[in-house]
């Protein structure tokens, strides 16, 4: 029995990934999650703003690239990615502008607001494709690694390599920044906990002289910059290709929902919750069995699911939860 | 409400057949006039008609659901997908060999699985013990891949280059539409009872997912349609082109209306698909209609507009809503083997969530939520400007730019302007929205 | 909620429509222009109100209600008598197609409730009154969203003025029992330190015990020198306590005058006061 080598082959093939992963779905559920809470809608478009943030910031480092501007080892997408939130916090300023606030005004059912949001996510989509087209690019650039699979046999000489990609160090050490900040936002500061109320209750926000409308745009712009940053670091990690991000919207929703609707903090555990089973569901295991008990030999791959039926896992996790617990893990605001 | 209600009666009894007729206008220009924004070619036209009928249908089983009893389903790709899978596994010829290889088996572990499934429901149900219901899901797991897994390996080895799949009855491709509406209804029935049995329903996010999933079982489990190596050579249920061809009593029948034997064979073909989709879909809008009329519908709406009162008074409003999402997912599962039968072809990567579910909501709501035939009027329209968007996109783009210098922008903008029809989708759902919310035919 | 197209489709569905805290009053409506007010008017003063929700039938006729400076106003008057209308129409909250609020020498018609609570306004809604998920202490900061100074002081006498609320600052007001969350969002209302406060059937659905309690912290309050203007169904008691008393009878006034007056009045006493 080899716990060494299996740890580090469960480490590398599954918790490193997963733990990126959880981290992208968790900033895009968290997106999801505020606006539904705070608009009451769940936003088809979110897969779409996140695509249309990533192409921007594609293009503006790009840019910098051909400026000679690089961040060192971090990617350049770093620093344009400011801007791209900018950029994309605008779009979705303009489109509330647009669309959404005529249906606030009218107090029309948040039904609605979905249709919508599919509309706004058709037309989102359309000028994703014109910004940056159809096609899969990688943006990474600066150090790849921070370990790399020699390094690491070398150090330990362990016969199984470790691997850490810095642009899964830095997904994970971004999202944790940013969920620090949400939710110190969120939890400390007038203006969060007045998002807060308005959620609660919209009525009495107003009377308590708390501006719906900057609540409104509070959400928008901090939702847009979720959903680039989120879109920014899944292109960083795996690659940019627009009808990714559309797909991405299943287990970000499933994320959002598993978690409790409204509730950030159950966005996050859901984003985890789901990358971790994604990952171990799809993982075949065989070498780590082969590891852990040396005298056996499966014949198969010891893989649960195929890595195609990725969608299935989000899929029963949602079920299940919802059986047991209709409201998430962390109650939400559905009933 | 009632305010809205008599709103719509006051509406004209000529809309409905003013709009038919426009929209019948725009095909006759298609098929007819040659220029920068027709065709001119019947063929063209009569293509672009019997793909909007398909889409009617689908539009209206999601009608069914959305107009009737106001359920959100954001699955259709998926349960359209289940219908193509029907003609697949009809009317095809049986493979050779593949059932010999591992048929009884793949059936044994299919009824395993679904079996485990059921068991662990009474396992639980009886004894509400949550140990003894996983184990009853892990043991008949491993048993279903243990019998699974072989029978899947021999069936994809039996001459994967033409075959690999476990092939179809050879019935006849006709019976497959049916078998397709059953097919989805079945997916429905499954995804419903434990979407609508939720405290509060959850019908849209495992609609959303329900249709992934069923995209990607069609796309990676070869043995049942082969997956991404596609099937074609699907049976049709009329004439191929090459035999009116070669026919000369045909060709004369032709050459007597001035066209010639390749063009009107095209036509011959097409026409008799309309006019088989257009009893399908005319026998639909009956049914649909007849039950919209009967107590059965009015009890729906009732339902649908009020739902505390309507569960005050013993009505089982799950178990309506279950009835009239599977009864709407059969409907949207015949309009999928109606589309793999008209292509001739079942491509599963062509099964994409933006064209065959959300663009099929842009045609409900355009044409009107509740209203039948606003969903067919919807459809057919939405489909026309879906698929002419494509040609006077980059003809707008090219009279915009038209003074621009030739430099890379310019490039970028004709290169991109088929791209366009998103953005007018998405302009025209947002249109209606906002200024005609209730659709071009307003529920009556 | 209006339905603008869809009736009531999808709105059972959890997990895209999210119903629960969503509000009725338009937020998105601008302020109109402060104009003067007239010599002579009372504190706060809605007068001739006529006007209704939305498009609707107009639910109040000619109305006039008034508070003066430190007294109490009550409202009374059978179910449906338009009693809640005439608070909210004074808040801003419906459309008045006649007449006008007046407060503190300034004509305030055209300002949205946003910007009546700006103007000194505190208002207690009779349900959904407070921000249940949020702590008792973040719903009083809520209540002092407005103000840019210390709110500390307020705080304090908030919690001296409602010691039962003041040991649950860090629960979630939804956890309370019905009296405690009328305490908190009276609290809430006096957070904003408004100059007149408005309170909207405050003792609705609690106990008797609980309803002797709040009427004296709302004696107390007043007698503090705050205005308040309240509805309430419990005539009898409101009418004992009320410098001013207003009977509504289908959105119009039918009797007015101190609360010692009215309790003396003889059709006022046989048709609400039962007998």
């Amino acid at each position: 029995m080899d716990i060494l080598n299996a740890l580090v082959v469960f480490l590398n093939f599954v918790f490193i990934p997963a733990a990126a992963y959880g981290a992208q779905l968790a900033l895009g559920a968290l997106g999801v999650t505020l606006i539904y809470g705070i608009l009451r809608f769940s936003n088809f478009a979110h897969g779409d703003t996140m695509a249309f943030g990533t192409g921007v910031v594609i293009l503006l480092t790009w840019g910098l690239q051909s400026l000679g501007i690089s961040a060192g080892p971090l990617p350049t997408a770093l620093i344009a990615l400011p801007f791209g939130i900018a950029l994309t916090a605008l779009l979705v300023l303009g489109t509330d502008r647009a669309v959404y606030k005529f249906y606030r005004k009218q107090k029309a059912a948040p039904i609605i607001l979905v249709m919508a949001s599919v509309g706004v996510m058709f037309v989102m989509n359309g000028l994703t494709r014109i910004l940056i087209g159809v096609d899969e690019y990688r943006f990474d650039d600066g150090a790849r690694f921070i370990m790399d699979v020699r390094t690491f046999r070398e150090m330990t000489g362990l016969p199984e390599g470790l691997a850490l990609r810095s642009t899964q160090a830095l997904t994970v050490v971004v999202a944790l920044i940013v969920m620090v900040a949400l939710f110190w936002f969120l939890n400390r500061t007038k203006s969060g906990k007045a998002m807060r109320a308005y959620s609660d209750n919209e009525d009495l926000a107003l009377l308590s002289g708390i501006d719906p409308e900057r609540v409104v745009r509070l959400t928008w712009i901090i939702a847009a910059g979720l959903a680039t940053i989120a879109g920014t670091l899944y292109g960083l990690d795996k690659s940019f290709k627009a009808f990714n991000y559309f797909q991405i919207l299943l287990p970000i929703f499933a994320a959002a929902i598993v978690g409790g609707l409204g509730n950030p903090l159950g966005a996050i555990a859901g984003g985890f919750l789901v990358a971790f089973s994604e990952v171990a569901v799809t993982y075949p295991w065989v070498r780590v069995v082969g590891y852990l008990f040396p005298g056996y030999e499966p014949s198969g791959l010891m893989q649960l699911l195929g890595t195609e039926y990725k969608f299935a896992v989000s899929f029963v996790i949602l079920i299940v939860v919802l059986l047991f617990r209709p409201t998430g893990l962390f109650r939400g605001k559905s009933v | 409400m009632a305010t809205n209600r008599q709103a719509a009666s006051t509406h004209s009894r000529w809309r409905a057949p003013i709009l038919f007729a426009v929209l019948a206008v725009l095909f006759v220009l298609e098929g007819t006039v040659r220029n920068s924004m027709f065709s001119g070619s019947w063929n063209t036209s009569l293509a672009i008609l019997n793909m909007g009928l398909i889409s009617a249908i689908t539009a209206l089983g999601v009608n069914m659901q959305w107009g009737y009893a106001g359920l959100f389903n954001v699955g259709v790709v998926g349960f359209l997908a289940m219908g193509a899978l029907a003609p697949v596994l009809i009317s095809l010829p049986p493979v050779e060999g593949a059932w010999e290889a591992g048929g009884t088996r793949l059936m044994l572990a299919l009824a395993v699985g679904l079996g485990t499934l059921a068991m662990a429901k009474l396992a639980w149900t009886r004894t509400r013990s949550g140990i003894l219901t996983v184990a009853v899901l892990i043991g008949g797991f491993i048993v279903y891949r243990w019998l699974f897994d072989p029978a899947v390996t021999a069936i994809e080895a039996n001459n994967p280059a033409r075959h690999g799949n476990i092939g179809g009855l050879g019935l006849p491709v006709l019976l497959s539409w049916v078998v397709g509406g059953v097919f989805a209804a079945a997916a429905a029935w499954a995804i419903g009872k434990v979407a609508l049995g939720l405290r509060s329903d959850y019908l849209a996010i495992a609609t959303l997912g329900i249709g992934e999933i069923i995209v990607a079982v069609m796309k990676n489990e070869d043995w049942l349609a082969r997956g991404v190596k596609n099937i074609t050579a699907i049976p049709r249920p009329v004439a191929q082109e090459v035999e009116l061809q070669r026919n000369p009593e045909f060709v004369e029948f032709a050459a007597s209306w001035g066209f010639p034997a390749a063009e009107a064979s095209g036509i011959w073909v097409k026409l008799s698909y309309m006019s088989l989709f257009l009893v399908a879909l005319l026998v639909i809008i009956l049914l649909a209609e007849l039950a919209l009329k009967s107590p059965w519908g009015r009890m729906m709406r009732a339902i649908r507009d009020n739902e505390t009162a309507a569960e005050a008074m013993g009505k089982d409003v799950t178990r309506r809503h279950l009835q009239v999402f599977i009864l709407g997912s059969a409907v949207i599962g015949v309009a999928g083997a109606m589309m793999v039968t008209l292509d001739g072809l079942l491509a599963p990567t062509s099964y994409n969530p933006l064209r065959y579910t959300f663009l099929i909501w842009v045609m409900v709501i355009v044409g009107g939520s509740g209203n039948n035939w606003g969903a067919v009027l919807g459809a057919v329209t939405i489909w026309f400007l879906w698929i002419k968007a494509e040609v006077w996109g980059p003809a707008l783009i090219a009279m915009l730019t038209g003074p621009m210098a030739d430099g890379p922008v310019k490039a970028h903008l004709l290169d991109s302007a088929p791209h366009m029809r998103f953005i007018a989708m998405g302009a025209v759902l947002l249109l209606v929205l906002r200024f005609a919310p209730r659709g071009l035919l307003p529920e009556q | 909620m209006s339905d603008a197209g869809f009736g009531n489709r999808g709105n059972r569905d959890a997990s895209v429509v999210n119903l629960k805290g969503m509000g009725q009053i338009d937020g998105t409506r601008r302020s109109g222009p402060v104009g003067a007010g007239r010599a002579g008017d009372p504190f706060l003063i809605g007068e001739n109100m006529t006007g209704g929700y939305g498009k609707g039938a107009d639910i109040l006729h000619d109305c006039t209600i008034a508070v003066e400076q430190g007294q109490i106003a009550v409202i009374v008057g059978p179910n449906g008598a338009g009693k809640s209308t005439a608070m909210k129409a004074i808040f801003g909250m419906l459309n008045l197609r006649q007449g006008s609020v007046r407060l503190n020498g300034q004509d305030i018609t055209a300002l949205n409730p946003q910007d009546r609570v700006k103007a000194g306004m505190g208002f207690v809604p009779q349900v959904n009154n407070i921000f249940p998920s949020m702590t008792v202490e973040e719903n009083l900061e809520m209540g002092a969203y407005i103000r840019r100074d210390d709110i500390k002081a307020t705080m304090e006498q908030v919690y001296e003025l409602f010691p039962a609320v003041a040991a649950k600052r860090r629960q979630a007001a939804g956890e309370l029992s019905g009296g405690q969350r009328q305490q908190v969002a009276v609290g809430r209302a006096l957070m904003t330190q408004p100059q007149v406060l408005m309170l909207d059937e405050p003792t609705a659905g609690v106990s008797p015990i609980v309803m002797d309690e709040l009427f004296d912290r709302i004696i107390a309050i007043a007698r503090g020198g705050l205005p308040v203007l309240m509805v309430e169904q419990n005539a009898r008691q409101a009418m004992m306590i009320a410098d001013k008393a207003y009977v509504l009878v289908q959105g119009a006034n039918a009797h007015t005058g101190t609360g010692h007056e009215l309790m003396q009045n003889d059709e006022v006493r046989r048709t609400f006061l039962g007998g």
